[in-house]
């Protein structure tokens, strides 16, 4: 990817909407897929990314054109994806969130089944979103902690923090629904 | 510890793995300037008298907060 030169994002700071709209051009399918590692929906992974551009826009002043601008955006999107899974009520994961697979035909362990995918996915959505967040772009994107802790805003020591949190609770969360991990 | 972390972590990939598909279908612009144009949400001037007057309230009668947030 090109990263937009730092005249264009001058000119962005002072309100050419046609540099704003090279930006967008440029970062939405990167922000896009940001957006939906955390959320999983598509829908609202696009409604997500066009409030963290309005955002963006909003407060293009504050923008300081020498600093990167993938990660300003990376961290308006992250902290707009927090504020959907806490708003979000808990059954709506189950219903067009995460996808329940089936497990792998000829798998020699088929352990994981259908009925252990929903507990899994109960327990995961009982995590506080900060959590949730941590532990789903650690654990399932294998984000480094380092990207996590920049689109966080806190050190790499707070993600791995979360993280450990996150699994604990996860781990209680499990044995309460009667699958050991 | 770590072998149980791994554990976890291929249960949470197996269980939670996403849409499959991450690219973005179609460009997002048209609807972005649909949201650029919008008007602002205006708060009616009716409604910051009222804020006022409430807020002169507690001020004046404090004693009646708790009952403020006992209805909240």
């Amino acid at each position: 990817m090109t990263e937009i030169v730092e005249p264009e994002l001058e000119r962005f700071t002072r309100g050419d909407i046609s540099a704003f709209e090279a930006l967008f051009r440029e970062y939405q399918g990167q922000v896009y897929r940001w957006i939906i590692q955390i959320v999983h929906d598509s829908g609202v992974a696009e409604d997500l990314t066009i409030e963290t551009f309005w955002r963006i826009y909003r407060a293009r002043t504050r923008f300081d054109p020498r600093r990167s601008f993938a990660a300003w955006a990376r961290r308006i999107a992250t902290n707009l994806a927090l504020e959907h899974l806490s708003r979000r009520p808990p059954e709506k994961l189950l219903d067009n969130g995460f996808p329940i697979p089936a497990p792998a035909a000829g798998t020699p362990d088929p352990a994981i089944s259908a009925d252990i995918c929903v507990k899994v996915l109960a327990a995961l959505e009982e995590l506080p979103a900060k959590l949730r967040v941590a532990v789903t772009l650690a654990m399932i994107e294998e984000r480094p902690y380092a990207e996590i802790a920049d689109a966080l805003g806190i050190s790499t020591n707070g993600v791995k923090s979360r993280v450990f949190r996150a699994i604990r609770l996860l781990r209680k969360n499990l044995e309460k629904r009667g699958v050991r991990s | 510890m770590k072998e149980q972390d791994e554990a976890l972590k291929a249960l949470l990939q197996r269980a939670a793995p996403g849409p499959a598909d991450r690219e973005l279908k179609h460009d997002l612009w048209p609807e972005m300037c649909r949201r650029l144009e919008r008007p602002p949400v205006r708060i009616p001037w009716g409604d910051w008298v009222l804020a006022a007057a409430f807020l002169l309230c507690l001020i004046l009668f404090p004693m009646t907060i708790p009952a403020v947030l006992y209805l909240l």
